[in-house]
């Protein structure tokens, strides 16, 4: 039964192997501390709260103080002092109006009309015992007084005028209710004034509790102005903080979609540029193969020696683009180091136009080295490179030329900022180039696309490389060109001046090497067998060994002028191989060590370096290449 | 309580029905209160007249509630102020109601359609004599309308109400 892979969690580890999701896992935000930090929420709530509540508390006091001053308003209207002093007054009016009705004649209608006088009076009397007018004139002995006063009349009078006293009124009797009435005049009168000056006071007492609630009040008002203020203040804050969270996330979320682009985009520029080196490859290895085939067919053909130089042709233009995609892997990783020393400039362009002589020759071009007499003798430079560079520049010069000549210029130049600089210009007379090929001409396989160009073989890495190794340099590769009138490549690097240390000496091409005793360790077949047929050539003799152990093995019990030493092989690696050879004694531990490794990086051939290796190559190693190294070891070793 | 309130509302649809124009009868007993100005049902020269029986004869309303004049809640009946009105045939917008000590103030005929506005001549089941704010007092609801309490509806209850001219 097939098992299925259990859901992944969302954001878990299963979404590696599902397509990109547009925003990262929680996890991986999490995992770097920098976004975390930018992610995180201001810390602002509690703020926000202990202010709301402030404010919320002072609306209350707000509220309650407003309740209180409409209780206090209440009161007045409910309890209507001022009316205390209006009934006083009617009080007064009334007593006025009795006294004139008592002192008429009286008869039948006059009687009816002072019981109506008497009843109204009266009625005002009573509204003295009332709550209102008590509680404002109770405190006063005045009004104690007077109302004593008014009762005792009352009291009096009702014997004839009161409810249910049909009696009426007898003229000694009105005489001294008149008499009676006469001393009520007095106290009604401060009564009254009494009254007035209490409700003044009230007032005043009222007016104070106003003012004094009005204060509070707009203490309240302008404390809860304050935290409104407060309020809005840590709210836009607030705000502020989020809307900069938001930004940050964006601005976050943007630098993730174009890192993500720029990976896509890398990940693409990897496969074309594996498709175009698959196709690269596959064009001259196909040549090879060919050849081969067509030679094991008919050995003894006439035609054979072409075959073989077409084969040996397709070899050497497969080593030579496996060698650029190495370098330019070497100049895209930050792995190669230059390694500059003082070089004598023309023995450098002498050697470059020497190297490109025959070709230009077979083509029937002039090719010409100038060197500007105002330049240094001695520079410092990578000789190597600018070897590489300057000979990448002539041999395209010389690929898309037909007639006419090359020209090489070395001249003195300065930079933007003044700084000296050594100018290489490569003019040839050949096709030219179009502006729309020219732009995309420093990038790798953008060979020219023109039919006629399409003819010329090319991996189209040289320029590449070219360009990014003088800016390693510090310099640059610049092309100027229009079709059908011819191109100039121009390479600048900076011009640091060495110190004349005299001719360097000469290599010694073809310098005599005394017959060596080489151990070859590889663990692949078929490069254990160039090697022995290329030493045997030489006239070496080799031993083999399949590992680093066989390789210690043979060391440890016969002497060797030179080990050359794959680094990656099973059982024992070269590295510990070198180790332990080193370790030997005299002779097996000083032999000649020389490192052959197929990657490129710095740290490898540091690598080797220290474990005792004297030289570090990448392989493969062609037949130029170790007399070369052979040569440089052991050339100038006089002849025995 | 309970009953006060549904004899409220049945005086209410009392009131709303038209008064078949039918003449004022004239007093039998002591004039108690004069109805002048714009009134139609007279039954004396330019003024509607009522007795203590006359008023008594229309629709009574009982309302019991605080006032200024009375320091505990008390219980005044008698008939509606707009039903005495409509008995005059009073067509104007304003009253102005006097008192025995010539007390006088203005009261919107409004307020009588407003509020069950009750023209007591009883105070807690009795007869009120002069000398205890009586015979007639004009009382409003104020227990059940709290925006009655204030000064200008208790200026507008005269009491030892006498006269009441339509304007």
């Amino acid at each position: 039964m097939p098992m299925e892979p259990p859901p992944a969690p969302p954001g878990g580890a299963g979404s590696a192997a599902s397509p990109t999701p547009p925003t990262p896992p929680a996890g991986q935000a999490a995992a770097t501390p920098s976004a975390d930090d930018r992610l995180q929420a201001p810390r602002l709530t509690p703020w926000l709260g202990v202010t709301g509540l402030l404010l919320l508390a002072t609306l209350l006091a707000a509220a309650f103080v407003q309740v209180r001053q409409g209780a206090l308003l209440n009161m007045a209207v409910l309890y209507q002092d001022d009316y205390v002093v209006l009934n006083l007054y009617q009080l007064e009016t009334e007593y006025l109006r009795l006294r004139e009705q008592m002192r008429h004649e009286p008869d039948a209608d006059k009687a009816e009309a002072l019981q109506l006088r008497y009843d109204i009076f009266v009625s005002r009397v009573g509204l003295l015992d009332g709550e209102r007018a008590h509680r404002l004139l109770s405190a006063t002995p005045v009004a104690a007084q007077a109302i004593q006063a008014l009762n005792a009349f009352i009291r009096n009078a009702d014997r004839w005028l009161g409810p249910g006293s049909s009696a009426s009124l007898p003229p000694h009797a009105t005489a001294a209710l008149l008499a009676e009435l006469a001393h009520l005049d007095g106290p009604l009168r401060r009564l009254m004034l009494e009254a007035t000056h209490q409700v003044a006071a009230q007032i005043t007492a009222r007016q104070a509790s106003v003012n004094q609630h009005n204060a509070i009040g707009l203490a309240l008002t302008g404390f809860l102005s304050f935290m409104v203020l407060v309020f809005a203040v840590v709210a836009l804050r607030q705000m502020r903080a989020q809307g900069e969270r938001h930004r940050r996330l964006q601005a976050l979320a943007d630098e993730l979609r174009d890192a993500r682009m720029a990976a896509d985009a890398a990940n693409q520029a990897k496969s074309d540029f594996l498709a175009d080196m698959s196709h690269e490859l596959r064009t001259p290895l196909h040549g090879l193969v060919g050849m081969l085939s067509l030679l094991r067919g008919a050995p003894g053909q006439p035609q054979a020696d072409a075959w073989l130089a077409t084969a040996e042709d397709s070899a050497r233009h497969l080593q030579e683009l496996l060698d650029d995609i190495l370098d330019l892997n070497k100049l895209e990783s930050g792995a190669l180091a230059l390694l500059p020393a003082p070089v004598h400039l023309a023995t450098l362009v002498r050697e470059v136009q020497a190297l490109l002589q025959p070709a230009a020759h077979a083509k029937g071009l002039g090719l010409l080295a100038e060197l500007d007499p105002a330049l240094p003798p001695q520079v410092w430079l990578d000789a190597t490179r600018v070897r590489q560079v300057l000979f990448n520049l002539l041999t395209n010069a010389v690929k898309y030329s037909d007639s006419g000549a090359v020209v090489l210029r070395c001249a003195r130049g300065q930079a933007d900022d003044a700084t000296p600089q050594l100018v290489f210009d490569v003019v040839d007379s050949g096709i030219g180039i179009d502006p729309d090929t020219l732009s995309r001409l420093f990038y790798r396989f953008s060979r020219a696309e023109d039919p006629l160009a399409r003819q010329k073989a090319g991996a189209g890495l040289g320029l590449a490389i070219s360009r990014k190794l003088a800016r390693l340099m510090g310099g640059e590769v610049t092309a100027r060109s229009a079709p059908g009138a011819g191109s100039m490549f121009r390479f600048t690097c900076p011009l640091r001046v060495a110190e004349a240390v005299g001719t360097p000496a000469a290599a010694q091409p073809g310098g005599q090497v005394h017959p060596l005793r080489v151990l070859v360790a590889d663990d692949h077949p078929v490069n254990r067998m160039v090697m022995q047929a290329q030493l045997e050539r030489l006239g070496h003799t080799c031993t083999l060994a399949e590992d680093g152990e066989q390789a210690l093995a043979l060391a440890t019990a016969q002497a060797f002028d030179l080990v050359l030493m794959d680094v990656h092989m099973p059982v024992m690696n070269g590295y510990e191989a070198m180790a332990a050879l080193r370790a030997l004694p005299a002779p097996g531990g000083r032999c000649c060590i020389v490192a052959l490794t197929a990657d490129v990086f710095a740290e490898t051939r540091q690598r080797c370096l220290n474990a005792g290796a004297d030289d570090v190559l990448t392989k493969p190693l062609a037949l130029p290449g170790l007399q070369a190294l052979l040569v440089q070891r052991f050339g100038q070793e006089p002849l025995g | 309580m309970m009953y006060r309130r549904q004899f409220l509302s049945l005086s209410a649809v009392l009131a709303g029905v038209p008064h078949p124009a039918r003449a004022l009868a004239p007093p039998g007993g002591r004039v108690v209160l004069k109805v002048t100005g714009q009134v139609k049902q007279t039954n004396q020269e330019g003024a509607a007249a009522f007795d203590m029986a006359m008023l008594e004869r229309l629709p009574q309303a009982r309302l019991t509630t605080r006032t200024p004049w009375f320091s505990a809640p008390r219980s005044f009946t008698g008939p509606l102020l707009r039903d005495v009105l409509a008995a005059a045939g009073a067509q104007g917008s304003r009253l102005r109601a006097t008192a025995l000590n010539a007390y006088s103030v203005e009261i919107p005929v409004d307020d009588t359609r407003r509020w069950d506005v009750v023209l007591a001549r009883l105070l807690d089941d009795k007869p009120m004599p002069v000398r205890e704010k009586g015979p007639l007092f004009i009382i409003y609801p104020f227990d059940n309308h709290a925006e009655l309490r204030n000064s200008v509806y208790y200026s507008r209850c005269p009491w030892q109400l006498t006269l009441i001219d339509v304007q």
